[in-house]
């Protein structure tokens, strides 16, 4: 079907052809000159099997000319073409030593293995390597096509190898133990290979994990120093050169190597402080413990915190931990109180605007509230009445106002914005003392005060002969009380000192008029707590001496009039028995049951208790005791007592078994809880009478309704959490948001 | 030991010697005053079956009671809810009481549930307080007064008792529970 012009189409072609081959030359020597050349180039740049061949030294001359004819030729990229062919065809050689490697590798897992698979890998690329001289296209064209092959022989075993290896290189985090030396060559291989490409994430991750386990080996439960820079000391002086290997090669000067490690040692950097945050994280609530011993983690954590953004980490460990820790029935209110004024401090370091301090501490303050003896605990500390003697208050610091969450000044011109992370509750809190923080758990100061109110009490009267000393320690306390909670809080405290004072004056002119073995402290009942009540009467002579001082009192106060609390206080007493006296000092009780005992011999409790007007079992049983104790009184059969006018043998014996007399006891108060549970009942009559009336009311009703009731200062939740109690004991009942009483059948 | 002083004890009670008219915020807050102590001791004292709260928080004046049928009377075991109005000048006027639950009574209006009772009109004086009162009535419901009747019919039937009680029961609407 050829047509003429088909015909001379061809024909064209093949002139045109076999004249570029020929190049002009006469007949077909030109023809066969290249072909000659031809060969001479594609035996050139044959892929050879390495385990058969030695490499061949070639007539340079002769192959440049042959590629000069081909190149006149324009055959080029023929032979190009031709040689990469080859490659693919002869790679089954490099790709089957590839797998005797790997295997041997499987089997020994010895690092050095995959060393040597690299060099041999290198040898063969070098090898195959067609010459220089043939330009650029073809070198890169070779690269690829070789890179391509050798990744798809590597498997998995391969990787963990080159990460073992490359392990391997790195130096010891144990400073003794002698780096080994940079092995340039390998880096070489690896880049030549483009290994270093192709697995540069795993070369970072060998660096992020030596990195990890230099941290949690030098830095796990070491809190006294900062480590941060340390750790920094040993980047540079150790992984840095092992980094410049790899990420600096080819760096020309100094400057040119810290540019191109700028971005990669700044991830290392950033990493090895998540590592040291993460630690610190963990240890958190240990490192609180420690504190201040443990400062130097602390200004670690703090810098860590400022480069890793791992803030909510941390507040969610340390409350986890608290919560574990800290939160439960067998913690011990100080130990609780004294943790949370560490974690304050400690935090306030971390992060001085406190909005860690504030996430952490709610769950902490909120749970104090809920502690009974939280107020007491704290007060206590406040007056310096602690047995443990640590206080929790530092000394050296100043004592100031308490300090009342105040509105943000916005002129300031140091205002700074809330930190991001802020919730929506949060205050900026300046840094304020520990008593404010404390302070601040409750609602108002006014429970603390009362607390303070009935601890003084408590001591004031505990205080005996004149002790003059210890009236002017606590005046001196509520004076530095006086500049947390402000003057008028403690002016009831005040009028309590000024009892003491004025109970000498009193007393002092009452003796001068008629001499009496009585000395009172006369307290005014408008500020002093609630006294627990007592109905004791005192017997016999006691009561002469009571009633002589009274008549005393009432001309000289006329106005005033003298109630005795005849269960305080102590009594001096020498009994004058048949064969001895005794002196003691003892609780009015038991001076009433011995003067009892001076009318006759023998008596039963039932009698005794009845003789010093009515008097709890239990306290009657122990004031015997006492006296069986000193050997005065002895049990005689059931609930008798008699009295000993000649001491028994073994009399002797027991009074050494009571080496030292009890500590008195202090003297009982009605606590702030008491007293508000008393609140509670008046308000409960409240909330029955307008039950009653006005039928089934919902709880925001009755909160207001209950405003009718003086002094009224729940809040609608506690409000709430009574009713709830009111509920359980059946009193009430509830239903949709309403409450109502439970009709009595 | 312990010394009263004087000067200290609390402040007594709201002097009735002020006119009501002299200063009506001045007598406002001193009726309000009253009226809160009222309330307070009322709130304290537990006399059996009688009561009564102010009816919303915001007044005062107008209060809601509750007054069980002492037991031994044939009023035993029902209860009466009464509403009690004290005027602005209370305590100089007396309160106006009425029944809400329709009490068959012969000196209790059944309809209208206004009280015939001697110190709730001529006989009031100031010294009397809520609780008076509302013991007053609880007694009176016990005894009533057959000579000055509201409710003829009723003192017609007190000496048959079990005629009145049927009457009784038949007006009578037991309390329910609805939100005040």
């Amino acid at each position: 079907m050829a047509t003429d012009a088909l015909r001379t189409q061809v024909a064209a072609k093949w002139q045109s052809s076999f004249v570029r081959i020929n190049r002009n030359q006469p007949g077909i020597s030109g023809l066969l000159s290249f072909s000659q050349a031809w060969d001479i180039a594609t035996e050139f740049v044959r892929p050879k099997d390495l385990n058969v061949e030695q490499p061949r030294n070639y007539d340079m001359k002769a192959i440049q000319a042959a590629y000069d004819v081909v190149n006149q030729s324009r055959r080029l990229p023929v032979l190009l073409e031709t040689f990469l062919d080859q490659v693919h065809q002869k790679f089954y050689l490099i790709i089957n030593e590839v797998e005797k490697f790997i295997t041997e590798y499987e089997r020994t897992s010895d690092p050095q293995v995959i060393s040597k698979l690299v060099a041999r890998l290198l040898l063969w690329y070098k090898t195959w390597m067609p010459a220089e001289e043939l330009g650029p296209t073809i070198t890169s064209a070779y690269t690829l096509a070789f890179q391509t092959r050798v990744f798809s022989a590597l498997n998995s075993s391969f990787v963990q190898g080159f990460k073992t290896l490359c392990a391997s290189t790195l130096p010891p985090s144990d400073p003794t133990a002698q780096a080994p030396a940079p092995d340039s060559a390998l880096w070489e291989a690896f880049e030549t290979l483009g290994l270093l490409d192709r697995y540069e994430s795993i070369i970072a991750s060998v660096g992020y994990e030596h990195i990890e386990a230099h941290v949690l080996a030098n830095c796990t439960g070491q809190w006294a120093e900062p480590m941060l820079e340390g750790l920094r000391t040993w980047m540079s002086d150790k992984i840095v050169p092992w980094m410049l290997l790899m990420y600096a090669r080819g760096a020309t000067s100094t400057d040119d190597a810290r540019a191109m490690l700028q971005n990669v040692g700044s991830r290392f950097d950033f990493h090895m402080a998540k590592t040291l945050c993460d630690l610190r994280t963990r240890e958190i609530f240990d490192i609180i413990i420690d504190f201040p011993e443990s400062a130097g983690a602390l200004s670690d954590l703090k810098e860590c915190l400022q480069r890793v953004d791992q803030r909510a980490a941390l507040v969610q460990a340390l409350r986890k931990a608290n919560r574990k820790r800290l939160l439960h029935p067998g913690a011990d209110t100080r130990l609780i109180l004294t943790q949370y004024v560490a974690t304050i401090k400690c935090l306030r370091i971390v992060d001085p605007p406190g909005v860690l301090l504030f996430k952490v501490a709610d769950p902490i303050r909120r749970y104090l509230r809920e502690r009974p003896d939280t107020i007491r605990c704290i007060v206590s500390n406040l007056v310096g009445d602690d047995e443990s003697g640590d206080s929790l208050v530092d000394e050296s610091e100043p004592i100031q106002p308490l300090q009342q969450p105040e509105l943000e000044d916005y002129s300031d011109p140091n205002w700074e914005p809330e930190p991001i992370d802020a919730g929506p509750a949060f205050r900026t809190n300046k840094p304020s003392d520990v008593i404010s923080t404390l302070v601040s758990i409750y609602d108002s100061k006014d429970l603390f005060v009362k607390e303070l109110q009935v601890l003084l009490a408590q001591r004031l009267l505990a205080i005996t002969d004149d002790n003059t000393e210890k009236v002017e320690k606590e005046r001196r306390n509520i004076e530095i009380l006086k500049i947390r909670f402000g003057e008028a809080a403690l002016q009831v405290c005040e009028v309590m000192l000024k009892d003491m004072t004025d109970s000498k004056r009193i007393d002092g002119h009452v003796q001068s008029q008629k001499n009496s073995i009585v000395h009172p402290t006369i307290i005014s009942k408008h500020f002093w707590p609630l006294l627990e009540a007592s109905n004791i009467v005192m017997p016999g002579q006691f009561q002469t001496l009571q009633e002589q001082y009274a008549r005393e009192f009432a001309t000289f106060k006329p106005d005033k009039k003298l109630r005795w609390l005849p269960h305080l206080g102590t009594v001096h007493l020498e009994l004058q028995l048949e064969d001895r006296t005794i002196e003691a000092d003892v609780p009015p009780l038991e001076a009433a049951f011995i003067e009892l005992f001076s009318e006759k011999s023998v008596w039963t409790i039932e009698e005794l208790v009845a003789g010093v007007g009515s008097v709890d079992r239990m306290a009657a049983v122990k004031a015997l005791l006492a006296w069986v104790d000193l050997g005065v009184l002895k049990e005689d059969g059931d609930d008798k007592f008699r009295l000993l006018e000649v001491a028994e043998e073994k009399s002797t014996a027991r009074e050494t078994s009571r080496a030292a007399p009890a500590a008195p006891e202090l003297p009982p108060f009605s606590s702030v809880q008491q007293q508000q549970a008393e609140q509670m009942k008046v308000y409960w009559k409240f909330i029955e009478g307008m039950l009653t009336n006005l039928g089934s009311l919902p709880l925001d009703r009755i909160q207001t309704m209950l405003r009718f009731a003086p002094g009224y200062d729940q809040t609608v939740e506690q409000l709430g959490t009574f009713m709830e109690a009111a509920r359980r004991e059946g009193l009430v009942s509830v239903k949709d948001g309403v409450w109502k009483l439970t009709q009595k059948s | 030991m312990e010394q009263l002083t004087t000067s200290l004890a609390p402040p007594r009670a709201p002097s009735n010697k002020a006119a009501p008219a002299s200063s009506n915020q001045q007598g406002a807050g001193s009726v309000t005053k009253r009226l809160s102590n009222e309330l307070m001791t009322l709130m304290m004292s537990s006399s059996p079956g009688i009561s009564a709260f102010p009816k919303s928080d915001g007044n005062l004046f107008e209060w809601i009671g509750t007054i069980e049928g002492a037991p031994g009377t044939i009023y035993a075991g029902l209860t009466f809810r009464i509403s009690i109005t004290f005027p602005p000048n209370y305590p100089y006027v007396a309160p106006t009481l009425k029944f809400e639950t329709p009490c068959y009574h012969p000196n209790v209006d059944l309809a209208g549930g206004s009280i015939c009772l001697d110190i709730l009109q001529d006989k009031w004086s100031a010294v009397y307080s809520v609780q008076t009162i509302l013991l007053s009535l609880q007694s009176l419901l016990g005894e009533p007064n057959n000579a000055s009747p509201l409710n003829s019919d009723a003192a017609a039937l007190w000496n048959s008792p079990d005629d009145f009680k049927a009457q009784l029961m038949r007006h009578y609407r037991p309390l329910k529970d609805d939100s005040a």
